[in-house]
């Protein structure tokens, strides 16, 4: 039985024209029929280029979008069908970290707040042991709780991720939806938070949704992988397969165009990619 | 034709970094200046905006300090006393009924600095609140709340003042507060909803929604008190227009009963006698200018310190 | 003598509490037809190198001390008009940002043409003609229909295209691109790099290409140097740094990098660099890598500033502790 089952998701935007009274006058497909599991513990990555729909699918899993069709079973519930209280209930299991460590924490908030607010929110323990619980989640991610009274602005972006991070642990999910979490750090910065989701993946059995552009990153961290083009889903298998026996063009194309760091390797790459170069849109 | 935004083949996210970071690069260990430190640090470089600054707190410190430190009675009236002059015993000297116009112009600053306040507050309130809900609810209900506030727009602010004044049949301060609230909350609405609605789009919105908060949680613990900077901008913009409005209804004779006198209702007591006796309309007049410029000038100094964009050479 | 040459360039920026020591003495060489590939994390002082060059600062930078010397002249020394002039004409620069590199209300057209009739003596049908000629240069379809266009209509893959027509316009000689395909998919990136790299063999120019991107630089540059804390830190060409990488940092800015070929990827662990870099306001006195690296003794690194020295030919580096000269530490 698997931790999430997502069935035929999909999500239109509405494209609206008119001055004085606004008329729908087409959809955007963000989500075209999207279907995937992940299990217990099991890292999918989702990835995909700008426009794929892979983030809109993640919002959609969390129900933070409502999709406009589809099933999103996760835990053996029906996501889509709970009441706004079940629904409450629900998101003590699952959880986001998002991309931008400079919008995703309330500049107005202390560190400290930040991170039990999920739990204050869910009336959960009382000041100290909450208090208590805070300090615990810092020192995990790797952040000095002692900073526990400092607001976001004091810290770089790599600290605020990590911040993010103890945010989303708090109410011990088995279901991270971890939207390009790295996208907006430095190489070096990267693999620290890299490295401390998988620490925490290993130490928590916890469940990623791991969405992201970076084929190479999404390969360190994926045990299977979904690669999303206009909003449906053209490959999905492994990760060691998907990226060493790619079937399908669009994933052939996407990883010919990833550069590598060898500059002897990427003249035969560059050789590939140009056999391939009809399967690239200009 | 037109681009499908879904091919910007841009990533977001970077353009939308790129714009925030500072304009050099200058290593992740400068810390980014919080906005607030930032803020006052900008405001106390603009030196207009710190002398104004004074200068307001200057008229309040009178308005409070000198009714209670005066020796003089507002309301006696002694002729013999009347029309002096400014000298050592009475500041600005004395009126027709030979009152002492220093303890009467700060009483009179008291009424028309506590309507202005009061009146602030009021359009604060209304505004903040017609704006959140109205940016806050989003879809058709803030559809009809903009176009009823369009249409709102066309109300002329001192006839429906007037009107409003006419209807209560009375004129005391509260009455005047509502008279001058009643038309002049438009643009406090529509500021504070357009802040709500680019609030709403951070990411630690997002956040709260994901871990379970309620509405109420969302817009008071964090969409309101982001709003902080604009609102108090609008505080310093808002007062010297509520003031102005009561002196001149004042000055229509629309104003507060004798012999309680607010600025407006004292320069049109000097109207009659401009030409023989300037001061008792000078007086008043440049009170309410005082506090008029003041006010603008620190408004316009915090609302520079607060836009982040503002590229003072540091 | 090489193209462009830049000797001991320090630009510093004045902030409230002081100086901030963006670039603080680097030096290097651009020869012509050849790409140079400046590579660093934010911070470093790639792009303040490349408006340092361009003479774009914002006032409240300027260069301290160093010359910029392009086909021997000063750059420095000229005048804002003089290097007007050899903007856009000798030396052109692209940037990250397609989406707001654009004037949103001029068409592309426009923008390309006007660069031409600033620089050189062309009419407006002439160089009507030159701007679709550029436009297919850089592969965008249907050419002479998309010239009156307004930017809005090109995604941004186009519109980093036309950014490259207008940079040519004028057969420049030396061609800077500020991180052009970091804000790019990647399928897209691709596209950008193989135009680069036709019309850098067509037109026989020179190309700098400023980019965080390890992959980016072995795709496209033949030089390559590192940049850490203001300071070139490590320099050579493509394939000797990343066959021998001698500066800690690189070896570690590598060795962070999760690789898309390869086996066991999923399970091992990036190396991490520790910590941050250092305060540019307050450059440390002695190696600025020390604090992160894990070579770093209580000898010369926490004591003097390490020079840059040629290690072998054509590779320079500023460490202590080159790789080749580590002694193996023995389990």
């Amino acid at each position: 039985m698997s931790l999430l089952e997502v069935k035929n998701l999909e999500k239109l935007f509405p494209v609206k024209r008119g001055l004085l009274i606004e008329r729908t006058v087409d959809y955007v497909r963000a989500v075209d029929d999207v279907s995937f599991e992940i299990a217990e513990g099991e890292t999918l990555g989702l990835v995909g280029e700008s426009g794929s729909g892979k983030s809109t699918t993640g919002y959609c899993v969390l129900q933070l979008l409502k999709p406009t069709n589809g099933s999103v079973r996760f835990m053996d519930k029906e996501l889509t069908k709970l009441s706004r209280d079940d629904l409450r209930e629900m998101r003590k299991e699952m959880q986001i970290v998002f991309q931008d460590p400079y919008s995703s924490l309330n500049p107005r908030m202390t560190v400290g707040n930040i991170v039990a607010e999920p739990m204050l929110v869910h009336d959960q323990g009382t000041r100290r042991s909450r208090e208590a619980r805070v300090r615990e989640l810092l020192e995990i991610v790797g952040f000095n709780p002692d900073f526990t009274n400092r607001y976001p602005h004091e810290f770089s972006g790599g600290q605020r991720q990590r911040i993010g991070i103890a945010r989303a642990l708090a109410l011990n999910p088995r279901l991270i939806v971890c939207d390009e979490p790295v996208s907006a750090l430095d190489v070096s910065i990267q693999a620290q938070i890299l490295n401390l989701l998988k620490d925490l993946q290993r130490d928590l059995g916890l469940a990623y949704l791991f969405v992201a552009h970076d084929l190479a990153v999404v390969r360190a961290m994926s045990d299977r992988i979904a690669v999303m083009n206009k909003g449906k889903i053209v490959e999905m298998g492994a990760a060691e397969q998907v990226y060493t026996n790619p079937q399908d063009d669009y994933t052939r194309a996407l990883l010919a165009a990833v550069p590598v760091p060898d500059p002897r390797r990427m003249r035969e790459r560059k050789r590939e990619r140009r056999k391939l170069a009809h399967a690239v849109s200009l | 034709m037109a681009v499908n935004p879904e091919e910007m083949e841009v990533r977001q996210d970077v353009v939308r970094r790129e714009m925030s970071e500072q304009t050099f690069e200058a290593g992740t260990a400068i810390r980014q200046a919080s906005l607030w430190r930032d803020a006052w640090r900008r405001f106390t470089h603009n030196k207009a905006a710190v002398i104004s600054m004074v200068f307001f707190v200057i008229l309040l410190l009178y308005v409070i300090i000198a009714p209670i430190v005066s020796p003089y009675d507002p309301n006696a009236v002694n002729f013999d006393i009347a029309y002096q002059s400014p000298n050592l015993h009475h500041f600005f000297g004395t009126d027709e009924f030979g009152r002492d116009l220093f303890i009467r112009t700060a009483l009179g600053g008291r009424i028309s600095i506590g309507i202005g306040f009061a009146g602030t507050l009021a359009i604060m309130i209304v505004g903040i609140l017609y704006g959140s809900i109205s940016g806050f609810v989003g879809g058709w209900l803030d559809n009809a709340m903009m176009r009823f506030l369009d249409a709102l727009y066309g109300l002329p602010y001192l006839p429906f003042a007037i009107i409003t004044l006419a209807i209560f049949g009375v004129v005391n301060f509260w009455t005047m507060v509502v008279a001058l609230t009643i038309a002049s909350w438009f643009t406090t609405a529509r500021v504070m909803r357009g802040q709500i609605i680019s609030l709403k789009e951070n990411d630690y919105v997002r956040a709260a929604r994901a871990i379970g908060a309620r509405w109420h949680r969302i817009l008071f613990r964090h969409l309101l008190p982001n709003t902080l900077g604009v609102a108090v901008v609008f505080i310093f913009l808002e007062l010297p227009n509520v003031v102005l409005g009561e002196a001149f209804l004042s000055f229509l004779g629309l104003g507060i009963n004798p012999p309680n006198a607010s600025w407006g209702s004292l320069a049109q007591d000097g109207n009659e006698q401009y030409l023989s006796h300037p001061l008792l309309i000078v007086i008043p007049s440049l009170a309410i200018c005082w506090l008029i410029l003041t006010a603008f000038f620190v408004a316009d100094g915090l609302r520079d310190a607060l836009d982040p964009r503002s590229q003072a050479a540091a | 003598m090489a193209l462009l040459e830049v000797e001991d360039l320090r630009t510093y920026f004045k902030t409230r509490s002081g100086d901030v020591h963006a670039v603080d003495g680097i030096s290097f060489s651009v020869e012509r037809g050849r790409t140079l590939g400046i590579v660093g994390e934010s911070g470093c002082g790639k792009s303040v190198t490349a408006l340092s060059i361009m003479g774009l600062l914002v006032p409240a930078a300027r260069i301290e001390t160093g010359s910029i010397r392009f086909e021997g002249r000063e750059l420095n020394r000229l005048s804002e008009r003089e290097l007007e002039d050899v903007r856009g004409r000798q030396i052109a620069m692209i940037f990250q940002d397609p989406m707001t590199s654009l004037n949103p209300t001029i068409t592309i057209g426009t923008q390309i043409t006007e660069t031409m009739q600033r620089h050189l003596d062309v009419s407006r049908d002439e160089a009507r003609k030159r701007a679709v000629q550029l436009l297919e240069e850089v592969h965008i379809p249907n050419a002479r229909q998309r010239l009156d266009d307004y930017p809005h209509r090109y995604s941004g893959g186009m519109r980093q295209r036309v950014m490259i027509a207008i940079a040519l316009s004028c057969n420049p000689k030396l061609l800077i691109a500020d991180e052009p395909t970091t804000a790019l998919d990647v399928t897209v990136q691709a596209g950008i790099l193989d135009l680069l790299e036709e019309l850098r063999d067509e037109h026989e120019m020179s190309m700098i290409i400023i980019t965080h991107d390890m992959g980016v630089v072995a795709e496209a540059a033949d030089d390559i140097a590192v940049m850490y804390a203001g300071q070139i830190v490590e320099q050579a060409s493509a394939e000797e740094l990343f066959d021998h990488p001698e500066h800690p940092y690189t070896e570690a800015l590598l060795g962070a990098l999760p690789q898309l070929e390869g086996e066991g990827v999923r399970q091992g662990r990036l190396t991490a660099i520790p910590g941050r870099p250092p305060d540019l306001l307050n450059p440390p006195a002695a190696c600025r890598f020390a604090p992160r690296c894990k070579y770093a003794g209580t000898d010369s690194c926490t004591q003097e500033p390490p020079q840059l020295r040629e290690i072998r030919p054509g590779h320079l580096v500023r460490t202590a502790h080159p790789a080749s000269e580590r002694v193996a530490v023995v389990a």
